[in-house]
């Protein structure tokens, strides 16, 4: 390590160097433009994109050879892109669509990666997902749900996590995906939450330490495996699965929120891990993070040795300072009957409590506590300018698109748009979208991933079977 | 960008990748074929090689191999002729595994089969972290590839210092690979933990590490990795235990007691202030000794507005009796390892103790109610400060006494100081040269480390607090990062009160009385003035403990959090801050002798979404358990719905005056449902209520 090495910078550094300048030029460029031909470049190019989601299912299969075990997972992509951008697919495609997953699915429950292949936890989560957006009696219909919940029990690990398929591996992932699944098929139970909780937040004993190693890690957030690195997509899938079971309160939720917020970049866009570049994708795990401690502010502050009704103030813009003040919505924001009757909301819940576990319904129908605890706008300008294309969604500039990104980035500028507001259901305020307001997607339920109005759909249908 | 046509891939790219698909969806269906009928022969099994090899990420065929090889197991077990030997089975599968990861190192299929390999006992430690060493070398941050380190590590026992030593060559390599950082902090919790050889003592191997990450931090301090190991190791560096720092009455003070109250009023508060919050303050972790009582049957209280159990100070009331005039005296003893601990679990494990003596006496200079018939203005002209009148200094030293710790406390390990002491001078040294945002954090939460150890007492009596360069600091940052500024102010805030409070001669300037004709019983109140100081939070109330009269007007404050220790306090100036809501006001509700509130011009009912008022549900909707008295509302039900959150906090309060006017909530309405609330209420907004 030497001193002369100063003005070189390390690999890593030199790298977000180049990002860095990368991100800068394009939104030097844009802002010096004209008014009129600026506002052009923050417009979501929604004819485009859904022109090169749709293609790509009628294609899908080329081109995606390294993906044949992933299959249900482009179906997801491609098919949450085009609803986030609230279209949908014709009867044929989507027939087919139904057609195909339920070849995936596996005579003993749980969907594999492709036909005749084994079923796997991630792929069920992407084709159960996929269904659910699809929506409607056949599309719902064809999901399997006793042989599916065998199949969950089967994956189930003696350390009380999951496995990702027969002889898998077991991982934070795994007890997302399928926690998430049967959360949203309504078949969760207590044999399937059994020691979730213990396997994210604890680990077994080292044989010669007395200590006990938690997937959440010293920096707050949480790691694939017990010892391994905070990571994005695995702290996304560790909170929301805590959240589904209702054991989110055994986290260290400042020390999460700490972590997150301080993944987001100079750029605007989220970084994975600490010390790495931005990528679109973290736009939704990452963002989502943030958004779920937004619905969890009472845990939050009682960790916090707060009174519960503390409200941590983390505005982020001052342009939202002075807004803050106008009547109309002072109005809103104070007393009204409406507010009184706002928890019995409640009331209705314990009635469909009854019916099961339905933690991922209540989170949602719960007002949010906070306000946004990221910034919003920087990390909307950074999905516009970014990794936007004229057809499609990028990691960063310098990459190209994939349906991956495309879903991850849109459903990353989806909780963007929605996290300054206090129910699910209303619609933002202008001042929350960048760009013309017919850049607005569908909100998404954080915890699955999911459209909001699918999700709605699917929650009243497996309520009732 | 847009408006950059796109490449279209040549006619031979599509030919080219069409024909991989085409061969690679033949072997797929033929591995399903074998998968599906278990066949097994050596052409199959090479066949789904090839499919691994091109595709890691096929886990039905890892799968496959699975079966494969228990199947040739077993066959070499039944003594086959033609069965390949373990070994070489096992081999084959370390080859294709080592293959595919080629292909693509992070499948998850490929890295796992191969600890599956591992557990059935095959291969050597040597083999292993050679090929570890390719591929983290390929790609320092994987974390797979770290994951499967750890594994290894633990299955063929390799020692947790030689793996140390693997991050010391990592960093080395590549001082900004976090991932190696990481794992070093794990390594060295373990050593620490356990005590190996050569980690005994802590001071010295932390000391030791701070050398080691500085050298990285030297070479290139706008590299983050450094920074954030940096952050972990004073952490841990500054695991201390909780210290009594302060009472109220004070250690060695002379309380002097009414004789005139009724039997049932001979009571006095003893408050306990800690250094952090703790828990399990009671009858058996404190010993009261008093000229007749053991102190057994005090009942102890968290004085905090929150219920987690866990305070930083903590209130009892000490019964004294009829019939004495005699002075008398009371010790309290936390008696060592007395269960008192942290919120981060550490506890208090020093014996201490404070003493005071108290007189019981006819002429009462106790603490008067307010008067009522005028209201207290907080004229600026009337007030007179201490500083001015040096005599001041001796009430002022009868009130708190400032140096408790001292007396007290354990003393920090020298090296301990020495190390913080270093590492300041370092990280100026490398702050003069450059002008990270990072280093600036860090070096200020050194500074307010290096304080923390005075506190604690040092031996080194050169040492002094570094108030005005952590402030010069946050400073900065706020301006450099205004996207953090709430964090940066509340710490600002933190180590300002510290400073303000911390010796005599800072807390005399703040110190003064109001001499107002009009309310001639508050001219015996010491006031202490805290306003114009933005501050967002309050906080090291431990000199404090005494003040009967505050003013905290003028600043940033969105929070009052800790005020509940203020047990004398009267009156209580908070207009002009950031508070938004009547629930964050909620501390208020333990200040039993609060009796002139003034916060006006703040926020409450400012905001669009309004949250806080969701936070605790409305009483109306759980009518058990909320002790509702409804009955003089009946006719005002609408009010009650409307203005809850206000009935909550104020039903509470015996004010006789308060101050509201120039929040947004405030209107016709809800002033006259105050008024009709709080009897007591002689004056509103300035205005006499009757």
């Amino acid at each position: 390590m030497a001193r002369e090495n100063l003005m070189k910078g390390t690999t890593s550094q030199e790298d977000q160097w180049m990002v860095q300048n990368q991100c800068f030029r394009l939104y030097d460029i844009v802002y010096r433009l004209p008014p009129q031909a600026q506002s052009i470049n923050f417009e979501v190019l929604r004819e485009n994109h859904i022109e090169y989601l749709t293609d790509s299912l009628k294609q899908l299969g080329r081109n995606f050879q390294v993906l044949d075990a992933n299959r249900p997972w482009f179906c997801y992509w491609i098919i949450q892109s085009i609803a986030l951008l609230g279209d949908c697919v014709d009867d044929k495609l989507e027939n087919g669509f139904i057609d195909f997953l339920s070849r995936c699915q596996d005579q003993d429950g749980g969907y594999g990666g492709g036909p005749g292949q084994m079923p796997h936890l991630a792929t069920t989560y992407a084709a159960v997902n996929a269904l659910i957006t699809v929506g409607g009696q056949n599309s719902l219909s064809s999901i399997n749900r006793e042989k599916l919940y065998d199949f969950l029990l089967r994956m189930k690990d003696a350390s009380g996590g999951f496995r990702m398929h027969d002889g898998g591996e077991v991982d934070v992932r795994a007890c997302y995906t399928a926690i998430s699944v049967a959360s949203v098929l309504n078949i969760l139970d207590d044999r399937l939450i059994q020691n979730v909780g213990d396997y994210i937040v604890r680990f077994t004993e080292d044989i010669h330490v007395a200590t006990f190693y938690s997937c959440q890690t010293y920096e707050g957030g949480i790691a694939g495996e017990p010892c391994s690195e905070a990571h994005g997509g695995y702290t996304f899938c560790g909170l929301a699965a805590m959240v589904l079971i209702n054991e989110a309160d055994r986290l260290n939720l400042p020390g999460l929120l700490n972590w997150v917020v301080f993944r987001q970049g100079i750029e605007g866009g989220f970084q994975g891990r600490t010390n790495k570049l931005v990528d679109g994708c973290y736009s939704f795990w990452q963002g989502a993070v943030a958004a779920i401690i937004q619905r969890l502010h009472v845990m939050v502050n009682k960790q916090l040795g707060l009174p519960d009704t503390f409200e941590l103030d983390c505005s982020t813009e001052s342009g939202n300072e002075s807004s803050d003040n106008d009547g109309e919505e002072v109005s809103e924001g104070s007393s009204s009957p409406v507010d009184i009757s706002e928890p019995t909301k409640g009331e209705s819940l314990s009635t469909s409590a009854a019916m099961g576990l339905n933690n991922g319904y209540d989170f949602i129908r719960r007002p949010t506590g906070m306000k946004p605890l990221f910034n919003s706008m920087a990390l909307q300008q950074y999905i516009l300018l970014c990794t936007q294309e004229e057809a499609g969604f990028r990691d960063k500039p310098g990459k190209r698109r994939d349906h991956y990104h495309t879903c991850y980035v849109l459903s990353g500028l989806s909780v963007c748009q929605h996290c300054n507001k206090r129910d699910a259901d209303s619609p933002p305020l202008s001042r929350d979208v960048m760009g013309p307001y017919s850049n607005l997607v569908e909100p998404v339920h954080p915890l699955h991933n999911i459209v909001l109005d699918k999700y709605y759909e699917a929650y009243n249908f497996f309520a009732r079977a | 960008m847009h408006g950059i046509p796109r490449k279209a891939p040549t006619q031979e790219e599509l030919d080219d990748s069409s024909l991989k698909a085409a061969k690679l969806r033949d072997l797929q269906s033929q591995l399903l074929h074998f998968h599906h009928n278990k066949i097994y022969t050596e052409e199959a099994i090479q066949i789904s090689a090839k499919l691994l090899e091109s595709n890691p990420e096929h886990y039905t065929a890892w799968n496959y191999r699975k079966l494969a090889v228990q199947h040739l197991l077993n066959r070499h077990h039944e003594n086959q002729l033609d069965s390949q030997s373990p070994q070489s089975i096992l081999d084959d599968e370390l080859i294709l595994v080592e293959n595919a990861l080629k292909t693509n190192f992070k499948a998850y299929g490929a890295w796992h089969h191969r600890k599956w390999v591992l557990s059935k006992g095959h291969s050597s430690s040597d083999r292993e972290l050679r090929l570890l060493g390719k591929f983290q070398k390929l790609d320092s941050r994987n974390f797979h590839a770290w994951n499967y380190r750890r594994f290894i590590t633990e299955l063929k026992k390799i020692p947790d210092e030689d793996e140390l030593q693997y991050t010391t060559d990592m960093i080395y390599d590549n001082f900004s690979n976090y991932s190696a950082w990481h794992n070093r902090s794990m390594l060295l919790s373990k050593l620490l933990e356990k005590s190996a050889k050569g980690y005994e003592k802590r001071e010295n191997v932390l000391s030791e590490e701070f050398e080691f990450v500085r050298n990285a931090l030297f070479t290139d301090p706008d590299d983050q990795s450094g920074w954030f190991y940096h952050s972990w190791l004073l952490g841990q560096t500054l695991k201390r235990e909780p210290l009594l720092i302060s009472s109220s009455p004070p250690h060695g003070s002379n309380l002097s007691l009414s004789i005139d109250k009724p039997d049932r009023e001979r009571t006095f508060p003893l408050i306990l202030y800690f250094s952090e919050a703790v828990e399990g303050v009671s009858s058996s972790t404190v010993n009261v000794e008093y000229f007749y009582d053991g102190g057994d049957g005090l009942i102890w209280y968290p004085l905090s507005a929150n219920k987690l159990g866990f305070s930083q100070a903590w209130l009892t009331y000490i019964e004294y009796p009829l019939d004495t005039l005699e002075s008398f005296d009371v010790k309290v003893t936390i008696a060592q390892f007395p269960g008192i601990i942290s919120s981060n679990g550490m506890p208090c494990s020093r014996s201490c103790y404070i003493y005071f003596t108290a007189s019981v006496c006819s002429n009462n200079q106790e603490k008067s109610e307010v008067q009522t018939t005028h209201k207290i203005s907080w004229n600026e002209e009337n007030f007179k400060p201490h500083s001015t009148h040096p005599e001041d200094a001796n009430l002022l030293a009868s009130l708190c006494k400032l140096d408790i710790a001292k007396e007290n406390n354990p003393t920090t390990p020298m090296l301990c100081m020495e190390t913080i002491s270093n590492e300041i001078a370092c990280s100026r040294e490398l702050l003069s040269s450059s002008n990270c945002k990072i280093g600036k954090l860090t070096l200020a939460r050194l500074l307010v480390a290096h304080n923390t150890l005075i506190t604690y007492g040092c031996m080194d009596s050169g040492t002094e607090a570094h108030y005005e360069e952590i402030l010069a600091l946050y400073h900065d940052l706020m301006k450099m990062d205004p996207a953090h500024i709430g964090y940066y102010e509340d710490e600002y805030s933190l180590v300002l009160m510290k400073q303000l409070t911390s010796n005599t001669e800072s807390l005399l300037k703040l110190c003064g009385k109001y001499q107002e004709l009009s309310s001639p019983s508050i001219s015996s109140y010491t006031s202490v003035r805290l306003k114009v100081l933005s501050l967002s939070r309050v906080s090291c109330l431990e000199h404090l403990l005494w003040v009967q009269m505050l003013d905290l007007s003028h600043n940033k404050l969105r929070s009052i959090e800790g005020l509940e220790a203020l047990q004398q306090l009267s009156c209580l100036k908070l207009s002009n801050n950031r508070l938004s809501s009547f629930t964050a006001l909620e501390p208020l509700k333990m200040l039993n002798s609060l009796q002139v509130l003034d916060v006006s011009y703040n926020e409450i009912g400012a905001h669009s979404i309004d949250t806080r008022r969701y936070m605790c549900s409305s009483p109306l909707n759980s009518a058990t358990g909320f002790g509702w008295q409804l009955k003089r509302f009946t006719d005002e039900d609408a009010d009650l719905k409307r203005f809850w959150d206000a009935y909550l906090l104020f039903r509470d309060l015996n004010l006789v005056q308060l101050d509201i006017v120039g929040n947004a909530v405030v209107d016709e309405r809800l002033k006259a449902f105050l008024i009709k609330l709080m009897s007591a209420l002689k004056w509103f907004d300035g205005e006499s209520c009757h």
